[in-house]
């Protein structure tokens, strides 16, 4: 239908994403395309992960590293798609 | 603070506020698991809950002298613990390991041990990564945590059903066979 879209195909763009960083609102995390709200995570407290990761930002180079796989994001929910930068 | 002993840690190449900010999340983790896992020793009763009791309470003191023996470390390092409990509280690198809904469900009790057990395996991979071969007195901190936390997870994961752990229990109540030596008697 026209004009109708879901969520998860909203788009969201870097400066939107920044926006949300946890500290002002929600924080929102971006991975493989795409944007999930951990505002409700006990681990994303006013948008700090482990003091080593920020809300805000595309996260999917930084999630290599981590000690757990993507899905623990796919506990929350996904609020759209990242962007794509030219 | 250890000002030499920091020194030789910045050298190696390890940003010592990132490392401090990790080990003051962890002390908190540990000190907040202490608790909650007070109040579902309390709860495991019954034919199947006193079952755990036992292995349960050998977590609780383990991860209590976990938390001791990181402050030191954290202090000789030039960091320090938040002065106010519940910003400590609300810093903790794993979730609180709260009761479950139903106390009496002891399937659901074993998987909030379990979590917690598996959350600072995670953690404490973390810490001996970042310090290998670099800060040779947390690594061996974090290496000695990081035995213990993985007993813990076999117990557990052992009463879900996943398999021998390979463990026997403790020869004494919350004994830190490895974590013992950073502990004062
Ligand atoms: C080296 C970097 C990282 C470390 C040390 C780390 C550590 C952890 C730990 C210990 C947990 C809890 C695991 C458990 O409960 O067993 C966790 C959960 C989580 N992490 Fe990370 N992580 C890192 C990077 C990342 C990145 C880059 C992302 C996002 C792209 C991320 C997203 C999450 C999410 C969504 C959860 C679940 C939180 C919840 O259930 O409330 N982590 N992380």
């Amino acid at each position: 239908m026209k004009g109708v879209y879901t969520v998860q195909e909203r788009e969201i763009d870097l400066e939107e994403l920044r926006r949300h960083d946890g500290l002002r609102g929600p924080a929102y995390v971006a991975y493989a395309g795409k944007v999930y709200d951990v505002s409700g995570s006990f681990l994303w407290q006013k948008g700090n992960h482990q003091g080593l990761h920020r809300a805000g930002r595309d996260l999917t180079v930084e999630l290599e590293k981590a000690p757990h796989d993507a899905d623990f994001l796919e506990r929350f929910p996904v609020v759209g798609r990242l962007k794509k930068t030219k | 603070m250890a000002r030499v002993a920091r020194e030789m840690v910045e050298k190696a190449g390890i940003k010592v506020e990132e490392l401090l900010d990790l080990l003051v999340r962890n002390a908190a983790a540990e000190l907040t698991t202490y608790y909650y896992y007070t109040i579902l020793r309390v709860n495991l009763v019954g034919l199947e809950g006193e079952s755990l009791k036992e292995i349960a309470e050998d977590a609780r003191i383990e991860d209590r002298n976990h938390f001791e023996a990181l402050v030191p470390r954290i202090y000789e390092l030039g960091g320090k613990l938040p002065e106010d409990m519940k910003e400590f509280h609300d810093l903790a690198g794993c979730p609180p390991a709260k009761l479950p809904a139903d106390p009496t469900d002891i399937k659901a009790m074993l998987e909030v041990l379990l979590k917690a057990e598996q959350c600072a395996v995670r953690q404490y991979t973390t810490i001996c990564n970042m310090t290998a071969g670099k800060d040779h007195r947390t690594y061996d901190l974090a290496l000695a945590i990081l035995h213990e936390e993985i007993e813990h997870e076999a117990w557990f994961s052992e009463f879900l059903g996943e398999g021998p752990s390979g463990h026997f229990k403790r020869s004494r109540v919350g004994e830190s066979p490895y974590v013992s030596k950073f502990l004062h008697p």
